[in-house]
């Protein structure tokens, strides 16, 4: 029943296509976030849906779809290079078979970034694209949310939909993806016109944003709770009242604390006491080691690369109080350990290069919102309004992204590229209207009067 | 259960918010408009 279910729907989503084309697009934005043939195995999983949705999109763009007004900017270039780059790592890597299989999806991922924002080219268009990643998401998010109010979290083992931990389906990675969409969740539901801001679309974002808040709690991963705390701290910019917003805060984390399971207080406490936790010191001893690997490696070892490694790790245990504390130093040694760190994936995996790229599409990102932030906020405008809050949403988002990125290995989570193709989609269109505007402002001045269609 | 839920609600809206892009002619062109509206 379910396995149908989500065939046809995904079917008929690929079927509305051929109305409009750019459904294409969100139909791969849905397919590659939610992973439906996951869910419905024997359906979907028979055939390759997301290859096929990802031809649809780009022949539907290129077969159909006007392209006056695509470009391409600097960012898709550096995507480009990271994709011929990693690329040529995977066909040198230490270990050619597993490189390949990750190869296999984070070439779609990148390939899609630089296409997405080709597709961007109206302000419907980056909001329905927003609008399906967050509704994608948001189904994991709705459902872990919920399981954990029912008790059904626990390090491990919260079960999101699926019984494997694939893709965004991991419990570190949901942890810090769900707390990345909250800005995108707030823009919609203050900007949107597909569903315009009414007390549904309030109650409904209301909600979704609490099932973010609640996934950390859920799954016990920490870097999700840094990253809450973390937007939290990025909020404080643009809220209007911000003693009222702090005052706001500290009430909901005093009311949440006794509520919160014994089990999330403990592990929550290694975060302080992070010597006496394997799996932080494992951490710490993979980062040392993946150093090390790039002194005889600088341009990395390609995918996977980390399966080279043995880490004698020191766990010291301290116990009793006061005078009678005793040090229990025991060494534990460990193999084949992954990076838990996006930076280090990177770095291990594609090299000093492959750091580089990566941290230049980054920083480019957070500097290209900036700069639309500052241009359009003190605009009031008729439809002038939306863009502003929105580079600004993209940009904690990729801050979130990027601390929980610190202690999670997603340097190449699909997700991310998303927010960053989201990001070039609206850099290169309100680039594009704005030196519209500025032309029509100069050339006939006495017409412009605010006569901006409304939404249907 | 909570399976069900979940996907049940936000493959609904999915499937309103494509609806409703379907009947939008600025999804393809803003070319009629002076300006992106809101």
């Amino acid at each position: 029943m379910l396995d149908l279910a989500i065939t046809l729907f995904t079917l008929a989503f690929l079927a509305l296509g051929f109305r409009k084309p750019f459904l294409w697009v969100l139909a791969f934005l849905y397919i590659d976030t939610l992973s439906p043939q996951k869910i419905s195995y024997s359906l979907l999983a028979s055939m390759s849906i997301s290859l096929v949705a990802f031809v649809l999109a780009f022949m539907g763009w290129l077969l159909l779809d006007d392209k006056r007004d695509s470009r391409f900017t600097m960012r898709q270039g550096i995507i480009a290079v990271l994709l011929v780059y990693s690329g040529l790592t995977t066909m040198f890597a230490d270990f050619p078979v597993e490189a390949a299989e990750k190869w296999s999806w984070v070439w779609k991922a990148l390939v899609f970034a630089i296409f997405l924002p080709l597709t961007l080219r109206t302000r419907l268009r980056i909001e329905a694209a927003a609008l399906v990643l967050v509704l994608s998401v948001g189904t994991i998010i709705i459902n872990g949310g919920i399981k954990t109010v029912g008790g059904g979290g626990g390090y491990g083992t919260l079960r999101l939909l699926l019984d494997t931990n694939f893709g965004l389906y991991e419990g570190s990675i949901i942890s810090a993806v769900s707390i990345a969409v909250i800005p995108l969740i707030v823009w919609l539901m203050k900007h949107g016109t597909i569903f315009k801001p009414d007390w549904r679309v309030k109650l409904f974002g209301i909600a979704l944003i609490f099932a973010c808040a609640l996934i950390p709690i859920g799954t016990q991963a920490r870097t999700g709770l840094l990253c809450l705390g973390f937007l939290g701290v990025l909020s404080l910019r643009t809220v209007k009242r911000r003693f009222l917003y702090l005052g706001v805060m500290a009430a909901l984390v005093a009311v949440a604390i006794p509520f919160l399971p014994e089990s999330f207080a403990k592990r929550m406490d290694t975060i302080e006491n992070h010597k006496a936790d394997q799996s932080a010191s494992t951490r710490v001893a993979v980062w040392m080691w993946t150093l090390d690997y790039v002194k005889d490696h600088p341009l990395g070892g390609g995918f996977d690369a980390y399966r080279s490694n043995k880490l004698k790790v020191e766990l010291v245990t301290v116990t009793g109080e006061g005078n009678n504390t005793s040090k229990d130093v025991v060494e534990v040694e460990e193999k084949s350990r992954a990076y838990h760190s996006s930076y280090f994936e990177m770095l291990g995996e594609q090299g000093w290069p492959g750091l580089f790229l990566w941290l230049w599409l980054l920083v480019s990102g957070l500097w290209q919102m900036e700069k639309i932030r500052s241009r359009w906020k003190n605009r009031t405008g008729p439809g002038e309004t939306w863009q502003a809050p929105l580079a600004n949403a993209l940009q904690q988002s990729l801050l979130v992204y990027m601390l929980g990125g610190a202690f999670v290995g997603i340097a190449f989570q699909p997700f991310c590229y998303m927010l960053i193709g989201l990001q070039c989609g609206l850099w290169s269109y309100l680039k594009r209207i704005d030196s519209q505007v500025v032309q029509r402002r100069f050339e006939k001045p006495a017409l412009r009067v605010g006569n901006a269609v409304a939404a249907p | 259960m909570i399976d069900y839920f979940s996907l049940a609600l936000t493959h609904a809206l999915l499937a309103i918010a494509c609806w409703r892009l379907l009947q939008r002619d600025d999804l393809d062109s803003e070319q009629e408009q002076d300006e992106p509206h809101a």
